[in-house]
């Protein structure tokens, strides 16, 4: 069986390895922020930090992926007209993409200015 | 003992309707099956399935109380009265008690619940050993009640694709047997987002098996050979 075949298991598989990123990340970002009051100086020098930037836009991408699957199995679960099915997955999609670029856009110049 | 009994005859009733019985004369320590021969003795327009009446056949699951069981093996001073029995929920309903079973026996049939083998057919039996054969055990004793599949929301919402938690168990079955060799055929044809997928292991289908067997994890277990496969 390949990979690009699988879409059952692929999406299975990845809800799980995100799911284990998103845990990981917030025990992390527990360790290092628990008890700290966060400033919008501090949280702008940690973000501009490489490894915290790249950890936090891969966080927010795994979110992103972890609900696009949750949603989209949801819907199948319980929408049966393809039509409605077709929209609902459209703006859900659209609205989680746009979640991502912006998210992208802010870390990005997370470093800057 | 007060009984509230789903009716139905899609001949003569617009909707179905709950009807209330009351039988003064039954030991507490009886069968449900017991209980719903004694009304039909009182109405004989009341229709449901048994057969061996001892929890082998698998004929008269129903849904009682809410949960679905074999009527024959659930004792009556088990349940809260009024003792409220309905048909399996999710198939259409053929009249009273009685439902369709084709969306469940036509999901048991798409998992070719036999055993495939490519190579000759050996002179002698095909041999086993003790722990191939330990495999199997939690699986071949599913008698094909309809409980599981027809408690599972996600065979309700999808019964014409979703294969349900006994297929699935059966599918795992003849994935787990040592001596199939369709292992590759069978993980394919579970492949997309139906037939397997659906399956969010929310374990309604172990929680009322009359066997005490574990579609769910029959299921996680297709879905590792499925990993190991791919890897």
């Amino acid at each position: 069986m390949s990979w690009r075949a699988s879409s059952g298991l692929r999406s299975w598989l990845l809800q799980r390895l995100t799911a284990l990123y998103i845990v990981v990340f917030l025990a992390v970002f527990a360790f290092v922020w628990g008890g700290q009051t966060i400033t919008f100086e501090s949280w702008r020098a940690w973000v501009a930090h490489p490894a915290a930037n790249i950890a936090l836009l891969l966080f927010v991408f795994a979110l992103l992926m972890h609900a696009w699957i949750g949603g989209r199995d949801v819907v199948i679960d319980y929408v049966k007209s393809a039509s409605t099915r077709y929209v609902l997955l459209i703006v859900f999609a659209l609205g989680l993409g746009i979640m991502g670029l912006w998210t992208l856009r802010i870390l990005l110049l997370a470093g800057t200015g | 003992m007060r009984f509230l009994i789903h009716r139905y005859n899609p001949e003569t009733d617009k909707k179905p309707r709950m009807q209330e019985y009351t039988l003064a004369d039954i030991n507490a320590g009886d069968m449900l099956l017991d209980a719903l021969f004694q009304i039909k003795e009182e109405d004989d327009s009341l229709s449901f399935r048994r057969s061996c009446g001892e929890g082998v056949c698998g004929s008269d699951a129903m849904n009682i109380n809410g949960r679905n069981g074999l009527a024959c093996i659930t004792p009556l001073n088990s349940l809260k009265e009024p003792i409220e029995v309905r048909p399996l929920p999710g198939l259409p309903i053929v009249r009273d008690l009685v439902v369709d079973m084709r969306p469940f026996y036509h999901q048991y049939r798409s998992v070719k619940p036999w055993l495939t083998v490519h190579d000759p057919e050996p002179e002698t039996e095909y041999l086993q050993t003790p722990e191939q054969r330990d495999q199997l055990d939690g699986l071949y004793e599913c008698i094909l009640c309809g409980a599981c599949s027809t408690a599972c929301p996600s065979f309700w919402w999808n019964p014409d694709k979703f294969r349900g938690p006994a297929a699935l168990l059966q599918s795992w079955r003849f994935l787990a047997d040592s001596r199939d060799q369709a292992t590759a055929e069978r993980l394919e044809e579970l492949e997309g987002a139906y037939r397997l997928f659906r399956c969010h292991s929310i374990m309604n289908c172990m929680d009322v098996c009359p066997k005490g067997l574990n579609p769910t994890k029959a299921i996680g277990n297709i879905k590792k050979m499925m990993l190991k496969h791919l890897v």
